[in-house]
């Protein structure tokens, strides 16, 4: 929130989150899938590209446990995780 | 009474506004005055009839409007003034009906303004809506890494532990990103905070869209508790784009926690 008075700056205006907020973890049940995105991270320098297969677990851990609402993980940006996964399974065989 | 103030009217008919001729007129008046108090004192009361006779130069209370006296006793100009009046009556309440008008729709501004601010989403957010299905389409910008830092605050009265998880990460515009704070209530009550964010530089804000984070709910956090609190976000892709952006390279996303009041509610965002 910006405290400063002029009026002829623009101002800061936060904005609810498209999806709501968190319900919070109190028991750690997806402490585990946490910890593996944050150490994921530090080992590749904090690129969020190269850990984005946590970050994804994370998510479906959250949806599994009921910490989050169900969604189809394509609509949440991980689409092209999805067919890579895919592909990478064909390649591999 | 009518009767007898036909001739008087007729005359005032004929004359119009021309008032500059009231000389020619007010010898008729004044007989026609003389000739209405003989009619007054007879069939009125006999009060005003006695106090006529007396002479104790009071002027005559009309009948039916008590405590109006008219200034002159001329009847043209009494017609003339009671013409005034009664115009000076609608125009008070006019004026008074546009105060009145005035004072509503101050208090129905703000209501309409809302309804306004919803239905057109100015006022709020500067880019046009997100639905799921752009998440889903969205490209990212391989080519402009961004540097998002995080910062925590807390307020002086709530004494939580509340820091991030990670200094920075590195993000690209239409690529989802997950990121971690951390709070930890030392204390030996359950605490309720409710947190807002800001974001730095408030121009590349309007790109910084939250799928899901801990914001703006009232979050309990029991006696020597400690969570996670993630924050779910993506740049919009449209951010490349903006020529005003192209120095931007720095993002700083900082959250401050207040304690929850019992009762208190926060206003919605966007309003202010």
């Amino acid at each position: 929130m910006s405290t400063a008075m002029n009026f002829g700056n623009k101002s800061f205006q936060p904005r609810p989150p498209d999806k709501g907020s968190f319900p919070l973890d109190h028991f750690g049940e997806c402490r585990s899938f946490k910890d593996k995105f944050m150490r994921c991270l530090r080992e590749n320098r904090f690129e969020n590209a190269a850990c984005r297969l946590e970050s994804r677990e994370y998510l479906r851990c959250r949806m599994d446990r009921r910490l989050m609402a169900q969604e189809p993980l394509e609509k949440l940006g991980f689409g092209d995780l999805e067919d890579g996964k895919a592909e990478a399974q064909r390649s591999a065989e | 009474m009518g009767g007898l103030w036909r001739p008087a009217w007729g005359c005032v008919a004929l004359c119009g506004p021309r008032w500059s001729r009231a000389g020619r007129v007010l010898w008729a008046a004044d007989r026609a005055e003389a000739f209405l108090r003989r009619a007054w004192s007879g069939t009125g009361s006999a009060e005003t009839g006695l106090r006529w006779r007396h002479g104790t130069g009071k002027r005559p209370i009309l009948a039916g409007q008590p405590g109006r006296r008219p200034k002159s006793t001329n009847p043209f100009t009494r017609a003339q003034e009671e013409d005034w009046r009664r115009r000076n009556k609608t125009v008070l309440t006019y004026v008074a009906a546009a105060a009145v008008g005035m004072l509503g729709a101050s208090y129905a501004a703000v209501p309409l303004y809302r309804l306004y601010c919803q239905t057109t989403g100015l006022g709020g957010s500067a880019v046009a809506g997100h639905g799921s299905d752009q998440i889903e389409n969205m490209v990212p910008v391989k080519d402009r890494i961004i540097k998002v830092t995080f910062n925590a605050d807390v307020h002086a009265s709530l004494q939580w532990n509340f820091r991030p998880q990670q200094t920075e990460i590195y993000v690209v515009p239409g690529e989802t990103a997950l990121a971690f704070y951390k709070a930890k209530n030392p204390t030996d009550k359950p605490v309720i905070g409710i947190s807002t964010y800001n974001v730095v530089p408030f121009e590349a804000g309007q790109y910084f869209n939250k799928i899901q984070c801990f914001c703006f709910e009232e979050q309990r956090l029991n006696p020597q508790e400690e969570v996670d609190m993630p924050v779910f976000f993506y740049i919009d892709p449209e951010f490349a784009e903006d020529p005003r952006m192209v120095n931007v390279d720095l993002i700083t996303l900082s959250y401050t926690f207040f304690e929850a009041k019992e009762g208190h509610k926060l206003p919605i965002p966007g309003y202010n």
